[in-house]
């Protein structure tokens, strides 16, 4: 990095492609600014000691993912008590079979055809945002990513056990938002 | 016959093993049992399976607004 890059020109090239990125990742658009302003102040503060090996978007990129790492880190800490309750009861009934007005629909699409619609990406985002943060933090390490179950455990300090409580809740409450806002709309 | 039979609870949660690879032969024996009866917990794999595979897409943009733009320039900036 130069230094007589402009922190101007800077924020203007990267700073919706990392904000994008964040906001996918975290629950709202405070925090994800937070987290962009972190990430450029970080990059700044280093650019006399970056290599121009990898790209600077790479390299920015890499400090984007980490300071959302830390950020659900630093999340689970004040978080872990909440994350062991097992809530997952709501969806099932004493007998723990599917209660009637939870139980999968079908919902009359072609499940390996992906769907690029506007509306369904929406709709996804919105579902995410509505997930308890742990599960959130597990979701998007998982399925958006690809950490492993146990990258994921140590980074947020919990058990093997308690990781796939949180998935399994996540998928039962994904899967109800996405057919009541998706499918039933 | 009782132990190999699962509830609908224990079946979804054994599908997200099954499908990150960490089942043990008897789960996978009794999940393959229960999603061979079960039709609900059989779209439940389905549609979660579906959801997985989208998470990656990301088509929404989002713009960081010309405010943040402005002030995070002028941390930058200040912090020279």
């Amino acid at each position: 990095m130069s230094p007589s890059v402009q922190a101007t020109d800077w924020v203007n090239k990267y700073g919706d492609i990392l904000y994008n990125y964040t906001l996918k990742r975290v629950s709202d658009k405070g925090l994800a600014e937070d987290l962009v302003q972190d990430t450029f102040l970080s990059a700044w503060k280093n650019r006399d000691t970056y290599k121009s090996e990898a790209s600077e978007k790479t390299w920015l990129f890499a400090i984007c993912k980490n300071k959302i790492i830390d950020h659900y880190r630093k999340k689970s800490t004040s978080n872990v008590q909440y994350a062991e309750v097992d809530t997952s009861s709501n969806f099932f009934d004493e007998t723990e079979h599917w209660k009637r007005e939870d139980q999968p629909n079908e919902w009359g699409i072609n499940y390996h055809q992906p769907v690029e619609t506007k509306e369904f990406y929406g709709i996804l985002d919105f579902c995410k945002k509505k997930l308890q943060e742990m599960q959130q933090s597990v979701f998007v390490m998982k399925y958006m990513d690809d950490l492993s179950a146990e990258e994921i455990c140590k980074v947020l300090n919990i058990s093997s056990s308690n990781y796939w409580v949180l998935i399994h809740r996540a998928k039962l409450q994904l899967r109800k938002c996405l057919e009541l806002n998706w499918i039933n709309s | 016959m009782s132990l190999l039979n699962i509830s609908c609870k224990k079946a979804t949660y054994l599908i997200s093993k099954k499908e990150q690879g960490k089942i043990s032969l008897f789960d996978r024996l009794t999940l393959w049992l229960h999603l061979g009866i079960c039709s609900l917990c059989k779209r439940f794999e389905k549609q979660t399976g579906f959801i997985i595979k989208q998470a990656k897409h990301t088509h929404t943009e989002e713009k960081l607004s010309e405010e943040a733009k402005e002030r995070i320039s002028k941390v930058l900036d200040s912090s020279y």
